[in-house]
């Protein structure tokens, strides 16, 4: 009955499991708060558990199930998120966005789940024999910029960035040259130096100009494309200052949030506060006095890692922060085995999302990024979040599985 | 390309670098800069701190005050800096009245709140803030702050209180800026207009370490004032609330109300007996507090809104006019003779005046109040359509008066009968009785006001309000009452408007007690029968007229007898008193 376990890929599932298991206990640290000498708890890594149980079945049946059955469910299952995206916008708002569907015992985040539907959809798309590059682009870009949308009316900006990651990481990876997506990406440039000065414009259009020389492309493509990037350049500042002074002051806050001390920059103070002041060692688990002093509402979802730095210091971090780097790298390993192309991609938009979203969230709470609201895979109380991702990874696990049948 | 050895290479090499830089970032905050770190989290350098903006104060009419803030001394716990909870317990127990159960309460609701400060005592006196800062060295987790709490010039119904904010309230509210500290309107004007009355608060962001050197974590906006809350005006005469005080017993329960016909504006608003607002500003104690709600005569009930009786007499002119309006009677018309009552089936119905009235047409029947033209009158009438031409008129239905809690009062219809009393419950009885204003009826003193003011007006009703406009740093937004006309005719209006005059200023009119020789006053008594006690409850509404009707008013005396003989007087107690303020 369990004759997928002999060849399931251990070392993954278990530092997988490690990560869950270092969840829980970061996340009971994170609701817990010591007074004198008694310990006040509020009950979520008791959700947290039950959540994980639940992950760990839904991995079972993943291990079981025929391929074909979820082949079939790819495009069902992407309509039916984007239907969730466009419910979840009439749901009632809690924290100043529509991004949770309530049901009552618990909520789910449709969003989570169309990551992963996008990404099963994409790969489906451009591992199509024979598609042309530009039914490549215009295809994905439509898949990717449907639910990105919705996502920005709920509105957050940092899961609307995640697709903008599995947009251009998956077509990085495909068939598609790649002066394709420098073309693509060359308008951001073009934005950032229009508020710089226009010789660095200059001196960035000559440097792309000898890039798309080199691929060999027609000079039509490069002059329109150069054409275009001007055009950008001289609208910029009217768009720019035709804005609304507070819509300004959110993009401003967005960038530098130290901008709006009240908001997210006090969050990302108090929380490099916690970190640093765990020194080497840290002050003990369930001891932080920061985290103790509540100045973090998020602990226990998107700033668990700094519960994590305060309370163990740099050797919890450098711990965490090698159990996610050997979970990555061993699939980023694994990818060299899956031949057929649609699992390759899955399994490549599924490093990616788990690498941006790693990365974002550890980078936030160090202060590095701006905050987003993105949680911290497999660590961050949540279980739209952690349903998704085992099961993403349960799907990776799957392909490796069996790659000898779909090869 | 599709190359899948590449790909991963590349994907590693992306990984590592991200990691790597992650790495770099925790190395330099934890390792070289962790002392500094570590310093300021012992010493919570980088703090927030609000600045509470004041409440809006509330004034009356000619602007003098009815609820003001006053300065005054609170006591905070920090419970995460209590050492030893008993001995502070015991401490707070001994000087102050709050008790050691309270306190340990306070610190167990406040699990993740352990280094907030929270709010444990208001008002201080003054010699116990002496005695207090002598001896909270020993404290570590007590503070004592000077802020301002409300002051109440004198008791009533309508402004309602202010206290803290309870568990309930804060996890709703605490996203609009609310603190567990807040102090937060819990009934009356204090709560309707909390948003107007709340302001904003400011901050200030400390990020100063002990030597004074600025941290410089933020920029910009370390600090931002607050807005103090907007004051509010209110239609209310302070003088005219006085004197109406005044002259009510002090034994009776009892309610009046008066307002200003031509705007809807609630000129004296008095139910009594009454609390002190300020025993609950100042926070109450157990004992205040079920002395309060276990006084027999309730003096927390808000009689002229929350309170529902039977209207009695004073709700005949809705059947009158009814009776006009779907002519089922002629002005002109007799009706059965009153010899003391009337037999309808086999019941005898008792008019009040037990020699009987003789044959009446409908404008004597209202001045001498015949219960027996009005029993006849009614038998003509649909019970059903009865209840909709009192809700129409707006009777036995919210006036939508700016106060929190207002209740409909009551109408039973056929269905009701029949869930109450069985399928083949008669209903002519009910119905003789609710006639006049008798039985399973009931209004609020307020319905009665609005609904003579709008026959003052020829029949445009308007909504009752106490605020007048608010005043803010740079606006003054003014309350707009709505209007609606009531749906009886101008012809009608004017004989039932006649009918209410000779009740008063004629001979054995009911309500000829009521009568001045300057002014015009036009009313209707009642005497409502009530299971409550033996005496009727006495009622009298009614309005005045100078060159134009200018004020309406209801007084409602529980249990106090005949409202010709009882209410009527006060009634014109009260319009001669604002002829003399109109005067000055």
């Amino acid at each position: 009955m369990f004759h997928y376990l002999k060849r399931l890929d251990w070392f993954l599932f278990i530092l997988m499991l490690l990560l869950l298991l270092g969840g829980v206990l970061a996340i009971y640290s994170a609701s817990t708060t010591k007074i004198g000498s008694e310990f006040h708890r509020v009950d979520y890594y008791y959700k947290q558990i039950i959540w994980i149980a639940i992950a760990l079945l839904l991995f079972l049946g993943v291990m079981r199930i025929q391929y074909s059955i979820i082949d079939l469910l790819v495009v069902p299952s992407y309509i039916l998120s984007l239907l969730l995206l466009v419910v979840v916008l009439f749901m009632p708002e809690i924290k100043g966005s529509h991004r949770w569907i309530s049901l009552g015992l618990f909520n789910i985040q449709p969003s989570e789940l169309a990551k992963l539907t996008t990404i099963m959809f994409i790969a489906r798309v451009i591992s199509k024999p024979g598609i042309t590059d530009w039914r490549i682009l215009v295809r994905t870009f439509i898949i990717v910029f449907i639910p990105a949308s919705l996502i920005l009316l709920e509105p957050d900006l940092g899961s609307a960035m995640t697709f903008v990651v599995i947009f251009l990481v998956m077509l990085a990876s495909s068939d598609l040259p790649n002066y394709f997506l420098i073309i693509m990406l060359s308008p951001i440039i073009t934005v950032i130096t229009s508020f710089i000065s226009p010789v660095v414009f200059i001196l960035y259009m000559i440097i792309l100009t000898a890039i798309l020389y080199r691929t060999h492309l027609s000079w039509i493509i490069i002059g329109i494309n150069t054409a275009c990037n001007t055009f950008i350049f001289f609208i910029t500042p009217y768009i720019w200052y035709g804005l609304k002074t507070y819509q300004r002051n959110r993009i401003l806050s967005f960038i530098d949030p130290s901008r709006d001390p009240l908001g997210a920059g006090y969050q990302i103070i108090q929380s490099k506060i916690a970190i640093g002041s765990g020194k080497l060692l840290g002050k003990g688990f369930l001891l932080g006095s920061q985290k103790n002093l509540n100045f973090l509402p998020e602990h226990h979802t998107d700033f668990i890692f700094s519960v994590i730095g305060e309370e163990l210091g740099f050797i919890g971090c450098l711990l965490t922060l090698i159990l996610f780097y050997l979970f990555l790298y061993r699939i980023a390993k694994s990818i060299t085995f899956l031949k057929r192309k649609e699992l390759h991609f899955i399994s490549v938009g599924i490093l990616a999302i788990l690498t941006f979203q790693i990365f974002v969230n550890i980078g936030m709470n160090l202060g590095l990024v701006p905050t987003t609201g993105i949680p911290l895979p497999f660590i961050s109380y949540g279980g739209s979040s952690l349903i998704i991702n085992v099961f993403s990874v349960s799907l990776i696990l799957k392909f490796l599985n069996e790659r000898s049948i779909f090869d | 390309m599709y190359n899948t050895p590449k790909t991963s290479r590349i994907s590693i090499f992306w990984i590592s670098c991200l990691f790597l830089l992650l790495l770099t970032s925790i190395f330099h905050l934890q390792i070289f800069k962790g002392d500094e770190y570590a310093a300021i989290s012992e010493k919570n350098f980088v703090r927030l701190k609000t600045i509470l903006p004041m409440r809006g104060e509330i004034f009356d009419r000619r602007y003098r005050p009815i609820a003001l803030n006053k300065p005054s001394f609170s006591l905070y716990i920090i419970p995460g800096q209590i050492k030893d909870r008993k001995k502070v317990s015991k401490f707070i127990d001994d000087y102050f009245r709050s008790s050691q159960v309270e306190i340990d309460e306070i610190i167990s609701n406040s699990k993740f709140r352990m280094f907030q400060e929270i709010l444990l005592i208001q008002n201080i006196p003054y010699e116990k803030v002496v005695f207090l800062s002598e001896h909270i060295n020993d404290f570590p987790s007590l503070t004592c702050k000077s802020e301002s709490i409300r002051n109440y010039i004198y008791n009533n119904h309508f402004v309602g209180y202010v206290g803290r904010i309870s568990e309930d309230e804060y996890e709703n509210l605490k996203k609009t800026g609310y603190s567990i500290n807040s102090i937060i309107g819990k009934t009356g004007l204090e709560k309707f207009y909390e948003s107007l009355l709340v302001g904003k608060s400011g901050y200030d962001i400390l990020q100063v370490d002990s030597s004074g050197r600025n941290l410089q974590f933020f920029k910009h906006n370390l600090h931002k004032d607050p807005v103090d809350g907007a004051d509010i005006i209110l239609t209310i005469d302070n003088e005219l609330q006085n004197f109406i005080n005044t002259i009510l017993p002090e034994d009776k329960n009892c309610a009046v109300v008066v307002c200003d016909t031509r705007t809807g504006g609630i000129l004296a608003y008095v139910s009594k007996p009454e609390f002190d607002p300020n025993l609950f500003a100042a926070g109450l104690s157990m004992e205040e507090w079920n002395n309060l709600i276990n006084d027999p005569r309730n003096p927390m009930l808000d009689r002229i809104i929350h309170g529902t009786y039977p209207p009695g007499s004073t709700y005949k002119p809705i059947v009158a006019t009814l009776g006009l309006e779907d002519s089922l009677i002629t002005p002109t018309e007799k009706l059965s003779e009153c010899t003391g009552g009337l037999q309808i089936g086999d019941r005898f119905f008792k008019c009040w005046h037990e020699e009987g009235h003789g044959r009446l047409e409908i404008i004597n029947a209202i001045k001498y109040s015949c219960d027996v033209f009005f029993y006849d009158l009614s038998t003509r009438i649909e019970l059903d359509r009865m209840k909709e031409f009192t809700c129409q008129n707006r009777l036995t239905v919210k006036t939508g008066i700016d106060l929190i809690g207002e209740r409909d009062g009551f109408f039973p219809d056929l269905k009701w009968y029949k869930e109450s009393f069985g399928k083949y419950a008669g209903i002519i009885g009910p119905k003789v009785n609710l006639a006049i204003g008798q039985g399973e009826i009931l209004c609020t003193p307020l319905q009665l006001c609005c609904y003579f003011a709008a026959i003052a007006n020829d029949g445009l009703w308007k909504q009752p309000h106490l605020m007048n406009r608010t005043i803010e740093e740079t606006c003054s937004k003014e309350f707009i009452p709505w209007e609606e006309n009531l749906p009886v005719s101008e012809k009608n209006i004017k004989l039932l408007q006649n009918a209410l005059l000779k009740a008063v200023n004629e001979r054995y009119g009911t309500g000829s007690a009521a009568r001045l020789n300057n002014i015009t006053i036009y009313g209707k008594t009642g005497s409502a029968e009530n299971h409550m006690g033996e005496e009727t409850h006495a009622w009298f509404a009614g309005y005045a007229v100078w060159e134009e009707p200018e004020i309406a008013f209801t007084v409602f005396l529980e249990n106090a007898g005949h409202g010709g003989s009882v209410a009527a007087p006060l009634a014109s107690r009260i319009v001669f008193f604002y002829d003399k303020m109109k005067r000055k």
